[in-house]
């Protein structure tokens, strides 16, 4: 365990001096994320913006903002972290040097993970912090300190959810040749967090609640904040939580062995 | 140490049929030939040795080592090192082990070496002292100096290679398995690497097999050599004894102190060049000694000189041979 955080910081450290290697590059990226961030905000601006319209059932504009700030924190975290380390997998995939990660007396599913982090994107949970502020000043209340603890709890669930979908994913990437448009498939999904899911009709609300489970990464932290989440609701997404990641895992396992019988 | 018992390696490979309604069923229908990368391959390798895996390209020398590395799960057969089965990738073993590959890199392509070092030290969890001795030593032995603060892009083909071997170095590994190490290398960097080498071999004991298509680094490096061919092993033995299989003769170069003719040299075997004041005979190995008395006696010889035939003639002979063999068994 100590080990495997030594190791977690030599990776931090390779991010971080890449990071500094290419500074101006980091920095224009930071302002056009810090720009898409700000749109992100838009469409509630289009649907509540024009008070003949309905809106979301069941939302109210504020409350619709807090499922935006948690897409917004998510979405840091699919940049961040997520993206990058399935861009260093493909890498190695195609160029063949996975060979090297599966040589190392370490759990390679834990290399591959750690092993490239943007690390700026820390700021997304700058601005997710100030849509929040914005969110409960519009719904004229602070969240309670329990749903907060329990939103939070739902933040390493979804974390971890989203780095199991990778996981899938990247397994996906040793059987199928073609594996360019993998990450951009994985975010044109993802965009649909951006949505309470109950915009969704049902047979879509049942797929991201229960098949790419994006309702669980943004509604439900969200109603949690607000306190409307049933704890049952909260019990059951921990549970499928860790459910997924055993099968992610899995998948991964079974995807290495058919790598090194296969033979790359 | 190395022990490999009857190995065969056949890898799986898609067909893709030509044409738009062929290449649409094979979407559902997917059909599947074998190639045979090893086909029975059979060796031991004592503690210590140092073993060249010489063959043309796609003999299957790669897979062999890979498979040995525990990349590859072999079709059939035993593989054992030092007591592990390889393909079980257990961290025990791992940490025995190394891989090179010369058309493959490890290191971080943006970062110093320096910092591939130090992962490494993380990875195979190698404490700080034994860290900082062995890279002093590695440092010296392949004279880095500041090239491992300098960023890996920025480093030649060479000093990359020598980074690539020292970062594979950093655990202090007992078996190494070096695949092409030096090619594309200029020939100074390559007799700098063969002596690398050499002396971690002979200075820790280690277990060492190369693969090389230039048979200068194998002829250098291993006393013994293994030479596979379409996934056989077609022969394991020293290299002179390969030389005096394949090529019986030897070179006898004759320099004159005036022009001769072509005529003049022919009678005392077989002429490979005669050009002004210069002649090689090929010679079969028995015949050295009359053939160089007579060209001493009839000849006005200034100066002579015997030596087994160059090795890349050797190899291309080897190969060629054993392509027309399996023709004639074909056939
Ligand atoms: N991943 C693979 N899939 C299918 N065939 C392969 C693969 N790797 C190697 N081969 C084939 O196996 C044979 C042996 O290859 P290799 O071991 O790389 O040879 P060498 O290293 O001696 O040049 C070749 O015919 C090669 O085309
Ligand atoms: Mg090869």
């Amino acid at each position: 365990m100590g080990r495997y955080l030594g190791l977690l910081s030599r990776q931090l450290r390779t991010s971080a001096l890449l990071a500094a290697q290419y500074r101006w590059d980091f920095v224009v990226d930071g302002v056009v994320s810090l720009f898409f961030m700000a749109t992100a905000i838009v469409p509630l601006f289009v649907v509540y913006g024009d008070a003949s319209r309905p809106g979301i059932p069941g939302w109210s504009f504020g409350e619709a903002l807090v499922v935006t700030g948690w897409f917004i924190l998510l979405q840091g975290v699919l940049d961040g972290a997520v993206n990058p380390g399935l861009q260093a997998v493909i890498d190695h995939i195609r160029k063949g040097t996975l060979d090297f990660v599966l040589l190392k007396p370490a759990d390679a599913q834990f290399l591959v993970s750690t092993a490239r982090f943007q690390l700026w994107r820390v700021t997304s949970v700058v601005v997710a912090l100030v849509v929040f502020v914005i969110a409960f000043s519009r719904v004229g209340r602070a969240p309670a300190v329990l749903d907060v603890a329990a939103s939070l709890v739902l933040l390493v669930s979804a974390t971890l959810l989203l780095y199991s979908l990778w996981i899938l994913i990247v397994s996906a990437a040793f059987f199928v040749v073609k594996v360019d448009n993998l990450t951009y498939l994985f975010s044109s999904i993802f965009d649909a967090a951006r949505w309470p899911s109950s915009v969704f009709p049902n047979v879509l609300r049942f797929v991201f609640t229960f098949v790419v489970p994006l309702a669980l990464m943004t509604t439900f932290p969200a109603e949690a904040m607000l306190g409307r989440l049933e704890s049952s609701a909260l019990v059951g997404s921990l549970l499928g939580t860790l459910v997924f990641a055993a099968i992610a895992r899995w998948t991964w396992l079974k995807a290495i062995g058919h790598y090194t019988s296969a033979g790359g | 140490m190395i022990e490999v018992q009857q190995l065969t390696k056949h890898y799986r490979v898609h067909k893709r049929p030509p044409g738009l309604a062929a290449a649409l069923k094979s979407l559902f229908k997917r059909e599947y030939t074998a190639v045979k990368a090893v086909d029975g391959i059979t060796f031991d390798i004592k503690a210590g040795e140092r073993v060249g895996f010489l063959g043309p390209n796609g003999a299957g020398k790669t897979t062999t080592l890979k498979t040995l590395a525990g990349l590859l799960h072999p079709s059939s057969g035993q593989v054992r090192v030092d007591g592990h089965v390889p393909q079980k990738r257990e961290a025990e073993y791992l940490k025995k082990i190394m891989l090179v590959m010369g058309q493959k890199q490890q290191l971080l392509w943006d970062l110093p070496p320096a910092e591939t070092f130090e992962m490494n030290r993380a990875i195979y969890d190698v404490p700080r002292a034994d860290f900082t001795r062995r890279m002093k030593e590695l440092g010296d032995l392949l004279e880095l100096g500041e090239l491992v603060n300098k960023p890996t892009r920025q480093l030649s083909l060479g000093e990359r290679m020598k980074c690539e071997l020292a970062a594979a170095l950093v655990h202090g590994p007992k078996v190494l398995f070096l695949d092409e190490p030096t090619i594309g290398l200029d020939v100074s960097m390559q007799v700098v690497m063969r002596d690398f080498i050499r002396r971690y071999n002979e200075q820790y004991g280690a277990t060492l097999i190369l693969t090389s298509h230039y048979m200068d680094d194998v002829a250098a490096l291993c006393p013994r050599v293994i030479v596979i061919d379409k996934g056989t092993l077609s022969f394991d033995g020293k290299l002179d004894d390969l030389v005096q299989k394949v090529r019986p003769e030897k070179r006898v170069t004759l320099r004159f102190s005036q022009p001769v003719t072509r005529e003049q040299v022919s009678p005392l075997g077989q002429v490979v060049t005669c050009e002004g004041a210069q002649a090689v005979l090929q010679v079969s190995h028995d015949q050295v000694n009359s053939v160089v008395g007579r060209a001493l006696a009839t000849l006005p010889v200034m100066d002579l000189n015997v030596e087994n035939p160059p090795l890349e003639e050797v190899m291309s002979e080897l190969f060629a041979r054993s392509r027309a063999n399996r023709e004639e068994q074909a056939a």
